[in-house]
């Protein structure tokens, strides 16, 4: 009982930080019918962001600002700083080969998640760093009753994530920005032609799903504590595994889909074998494809006829 | 050890400590050239020889030995440390005992081909009766077959892979420090009698050092009657929360055999989140101050951390002296192996000069020592590894490496 609680709380962690990695992979799929493979290490870029922030203002053991206000200025930074470059990578990667075959931006994606993981060793080192965030908020703190575990941190995290996704699904359905973008996932030359600047649609639409990546990777940071500048590459993955699993392209899809992989992962360690988990995951991939290949929250296709 | 050395690459640390070892290896310099030169001539030229030895009163030996080390590269923060070291053993035992001895540093760059090329450098000098090094396991294997047919010997500060000493192919080597076999042992017999756990937890991280010395560890175990459980996460796994929840109360030690000591930090530290009290004991993968820093964990090291023995006090002081405090364990072996080695030549030497390479083979590895930096005797048996070797357990108390076994 004792284990199977505390793997709900781990699947539950794991599942925030996936979640918010899918939603960057649906949010561009939706517009731009795009995989972009890249988007995994902007999540760790985000990461060295947020350590890079951490350490500016005095490292876990000695911080500058009072523990409540670091946490949200790591977030903010890395967020803002994934995001211009999810812009970058769009202007440059992704941009000039919009009318090239679609195996071209494909390629190009790829190229660039090898860019991005080399730049960040040759600056960085291979070394693995730690946030120490046991020192900026003690591991005994939360909620220990019991078989229950779960510290602030570990709350923290699921809070955030669930608020921004939520405050995501608003912000797609209330505002004018939100609309365009539906708009253009829906049809992007109709959208056009009713005056929407489809160009800047795309690039408000990088920048939105690379920050949460970024927020993701100052949250894996925080609970996980290593970064490693190849740390993008299977939580890439695991990302766009959630985003297929929630039915690609659906911003409802992503969340419940990172939840899902997260959860797997979790029981798979807990239950099965913490050698072999991740083929059970994709073993679950598999499975949900073959018996759901829309995924859960996706719409079949219109197709004319 | 050579697993380890893959892990010294650490840019950061790297950078520094070349930058520092730089500055005191011109410092060091402006001394033992002097030396060397003095050395050299006399050692040498026979006519100096014979003159210089009578006014030392017979006694005054000089020869040149070679010191092999990564001194830049990607190691040279290991390289360097161990070059300090060393000149200072040479220089410690020069003052004590009138010898002029001086050393013929070769650069490895911890590559194996470097290395050979090296060693063909020293092996050509014939002035050279013995050699300081290498560091790694690699090199040495790589060096055997030209310093087998040369016959010179070559005591290594830091190899530890067991195959360098078991079938006597290379008979002219030897170590100061204890084979991987000793450490699966050590680490087992220290879990069952100090610790008292009468259930461990291992759990590898599926890299062949990981596996191996979890199987040597769980070998002693079975025979100690300790119930051993086995799990294996990989290196690069983001989350051990739900192999930590896997760890039932009555698991006394989970036991660590890992290369990455960030992975163990976090490993313990997500422990404490789900308030279990297993002890973690890391093996020397793991021994690194900087990021493994876990309150009351055991972590073991091929060597002691020096600042820990009394016998090495005075030493110690004169390094930190010399150079700075920012030495680990690979440095203070090399003082032990330029002792062991300065001290079989000085007895071969006759009229200031050293015996042939094959008389101080024989005197290096029949030379004992009775107490050294590293807390205990240093004798050498038939295959060239120290006699009782084992490893060192260092307990982590306020975030200080305490010794404790």
């Amino acid at each position: 009982m004792g284990q199977f609680v505390q793997l709900v709380v781990n699947g539950l962690t794991l599942g925030s930080v996936y979640a918010l990695i899918a939603l960057g992979y649906s949010l561009v799929y939706g517009v731009l019918k795009l995989l972009n493979f890249a988007h995994g290490e902007v999540y760790m870029i985000g990461a060295f962001l947020g350590y890079g922030t951490l350490h500016m203002l005095g490292g876990a053991a000695d911080p500058a600002l009072p523990v409540a206000v670091l946490l949200p200025v790591l977030m903010v930074v890395a967020a803002l700083g994934s995001g211009l470059v999810g812009v970058a990578i769009e202007r440059f990667a992704y941009r000039p080969l919009r009318t090239a075959p679609r195996i071209a931006p494909l390629v190009s994606a790829l190229g660039t998640s090898f860019f991005l993981q080399n730049a960040v060793l040759l600056v960085v080192g291979a070394r693995i760093l730690r946030y120490e965030s046991e020192k900026l908020v003690d591991v005994s703190s939360g909620i220990h009753e019991g078989v229950l575990n779960v510290s602030v941190m570990r709350l923290l995290v699921i809070g955030v994530s669930f608020t921004v996704m939520i405050g995501l699904m608003i912000f797609m359905r209330r505002s004018k920005l939100g609309k365009a973008m539906r708009a253009t996932s829906y049809d992007p030359e109709a959208a056009q032609m009713m005056g929407l600047d489809v160009n800047k649609v795309i690039m408000v639409t990088f920048f939105i799903g690379s920050a949460l990546a970024g927020v993701a990777g100052v949250m894996s940071g925080l609970v996980y504590n290593r970064v490693f500048q190849t740390m993008g590459f299977v939580a890439g993955l695991k990302g766009f595994t959630a985003s297929v699993v929630g039915g690609i392209g659906s911003v409802q899809g992503a969340m419940a889909g990172g939840l899902i992989i997260g959860f797997a992962e979790s029981f798979a360690q807990g239950y099965v074998s913490t050698t072999f988990y991740d083929v059970v995951v994709f073993l679950v991939l598999i499975g949900f494809m073959l018996i759901r290949p829309r995924g859960l929250f996706g719409v079949a296709e219109l197709k004319k006829v | 050890m050579s697993k380890k050395l893959l892990f010294a690459p650490l840019a950061v640390f790297a950078l520094a400590a070349t930058a520092c070892g730089s500055d005191s290896k011109s410092a060091g310099d402006t001394g033992a050239p002097a030396g060397t030169t003095a050395g050299t001539t006399a050692g040498t030229t026979a006519g100096a020889a014979t003159t210089a030895a009578p006014a030392a009163g017979g006694a005054a030996c000089s020869a040149k030995i070679g010191f092999m080390g990564p001194f830049t590269g990607d190691a040279a923060s290991i390289g360097q440390e161990q070059l300090n070291w060393g000149k200072l053993g040479i220089d410690d035992f020069n003052a004590k005992n009138g010898t002029t001895f001086s050393v013929v540093e070769t650069d490895t760059q911890l590559d194996p081909a470097q290395a050979t090329t090296g060693a063909q450098k020293l092996i050509s000098d014939t002035d050279i009766v013995a050699v300081l090094g290498p560091a790694g396991s690699q090199e040495v294997e790589a060096i055997g077959p030209a310093m087998t047919t040369a016959g010179l010997v070559y005591v290594s500060p830091s190899a530890t892979r067991t195959s360098l000493t078991v079938d006597g192919k290379m008979p002219t080597f030897a170590r100061v420090v204890p084979n991987d076999d000793a450490q699966g042992p050590t680490i087992a017999n220290f879990v069952k009698d100090t610790i008292k756990a009468k259930k461990v937890l291992i759990v590898d991280d599926q890299t062949s050092y990981s596996t191996g010395l979890a199987d040597s560890a769980t070998a002693t175990w079975k025979t100690l009657g300790v119930e051993v459980l086995r799990e294996s996460i990989a290196q690069k796994s983001t989350d051990f929360s739900s192999l930590v929840a896997k760890v039932t109360d009555d698991v006394g030690a989970v036991f660590l055999p890992w290369q990455i000591a960030a992975n163990a930090q976090q490993f313990g530290t997500q422990l404490a989140e789900q308030g279990k009290k297993a002890v973690v004991v890391g093996s020397d993968g793991v021994y690194s101050p900087s990021d493994f820093s876990l309150e009351g964990a055991y972590v073991s090291s091929f060597a002691p951390d020096v600042r820990g023995v009394p016998a090495a006090a005075s030493v110690v002081a004169a390094y930190q002296k010399a150079h700075d405090d920012k030495f680990g364990t690979f440095g203070p072996p090399v003082y032990v192996a330029a002792q062991l080695i300065a001290t079989g030549i000085q007895a071969t030497c006759k009229d200031g000069k050293p015996g042939t390479r094959a008389e101080v083979t024989t005197a290096v590895k029949a030379t004992k020592l009775a107490d050294t930096i590293l807390g205990g005797p240093v004798a050498l048996d038939a295959n060239g590894d120290v006699v009782g070797a084992k490893f060192y357990l260092s307990q982590i108390k306020g975030g200080k490496y305490t010794l404790v076994g």
